[in-house]
């Protein structure tokens, strides 16, 4: 019984590796923190598994774990490294790198938003990611626990920041 | 770079971890998944033992008011001793309360206000040791009648009692008003900023400031 709820999360966790690999690398630039934390989300989101509320879709339950034990992590830890190293993942989330022209544009860019995310503070960060995702005011609400009033008040202005901080690229 | 443009870097990343990334299945199953919250439980050990501390206390100072009902000057300071003695304990009970509702699938901004208001425990005892300095006397009373069986106040003089116990009086408002500032909702008054900061550790100062943002972030 304990094996298939093992495999299930672990179906479970393959389907939605994105939300996590994404989190973690917005809420550490080091390698060896981004390792932990991948662990510490997994470990939270196993303890939770079997109390997903089938109210909430999936990923609204999984953003919420993911990004309350990185905002956790965060305010505890805060070892940053200058170097910032975000596509050279050598853990539970590997991901295979691309040299090609088309992606090292892709990755500067990326880079660029990156950094710009870093400077928020922990709750725009989790706002802003939600946002980037095109996650729909309602989700957003449900995720971050304000209204949906607010998440479109805050929106717009992480727009017009985007647009000021990415006008001259 | 325009939304449009933003989008579309988004996508071409979403395409690029649909193809590249995957789950180092080998590295998970390494995961000790029931690895235990050790600094949880370490903060629900320490605010169990201060309940159960308390608790003993507000029984013994009960039982203390209850022995000495007829001497006025001693229950009076039973009761202010009690008084204390029962807002912190309610202040352990509400950390414990916090420390079980803290449910990590629950909204980011409840969650966090939660663990944040355990973080900033400490300034209770800031708050109640500065409201205790005009009664100072009745920790002094007790502990010297229960310790020592000394009566202090019958070998002093009743004019200087009174008048101290007038000077104290008038500190009384004062310092309520102080400590109703003492808030992180006033962390951007440079006194209250500064006084906090003597007080509580780095870790109770950045709390209150986190609190002090989710407000913020909330309206």
């Amino acid at each position: 019984m304990m094996a298939n709820k093992k495999e299930q999360f672990i179906k479970t966790l393959d389907e939605h590796k994105k939300i996590i690999y994404k989190i973690v690398n917005s809420y550490c630039q080091n390698k060896e923190d981004r390792k932990d934390l991948e662990q510490e989300i997994i470990i939270q989101l196993w303890k939770s598994f079997d109390k997903y509320d089938s109210n909430y879709k999936y990923s609204t339950w999984m953003y919420r774990i993911a990004l309350n034990v990185a905002i956790s992590f965060y305010r505890k830890e805060k070892k940053w490294s200058v170097k910032n190293d975000f596509y050279n993942e050598e853990s539970i989330f590997k991901i295979e790198e691309d040299t090609s022209e088309e992606q090292t544009e892709l990755n500067y860019h990326l880079k660029l938003l990156q950094e710009f995310i870093h400077n928020l503070n922990e709750l725009n960060k989790a706002l802003m990611l939600l946002y980037l995702e095109e996650k729909s005011y309602e989700e957003i609400s449900e995720v971050l626990g304000i209204s949906k009033t607010n998440v479109a008040t805050k929106i717009s202005r992480i727009k017009l920041k985007l647009k000021k901080e990415f006008q001259n690229i | 770079m325009e939304a449009r443009e933003l989008n579309k870097i988004l996508a071409a990343y979403d395409t690029k971890l649909d193809k590249k990334l995957s789950l180092n299945v080998a590295s998970f199953k390494s995961i000790n998944l029931d690895k235990s919250e050790k600094r949880t439980q370490s903060i629900l050990k320490y605010r169990i033992i201060e309940i159960v501390v308390f608790s003993l206390l507000a029984l013994f100072m009960g039982n203390y008011i209850a022995s000495n009902w007829t001497q006025p000057h001693l229950a009076i300071s039973g009761i202010i001793v009690g008084v204390f003695t029962l807002i912190a304990l309610a202040g352990s009970i509400g950390q414990v309360t916090l420390l079980k509702q803290i449910d990590f699938a629950k909204p980011i901004v409840d969650i966090r206000k939660k663990i944040e208001l355990v973080n900033t425990h400490g300034l209770l005892f800031v708050k109640l040791m500065f409201l205790s300095t005009p009664i100072w006397w009745a920790y002094v009373v007790v502990a010297s009648d229960s310790l020592f069986n000394i009566d202090l106040y019958a070998n002093m003089d009743v004019d200087f009692v009174l008048k101290y116990l007038m000077v104290n009086a008038l500190l009384i408002i004062p310092l309520v008003w102080f400590l109703y500032k003492l808030t992180y909702k006033n962390l951007h008054i440079t006194w209250v900023r500064k006084t906090i900061g003597l007080f509580v550790g780095t870790k109770t100062m950045k709390a209150l400031e986190f609190l002090k943002d989710i407000k913020e972030f909330e309206s």
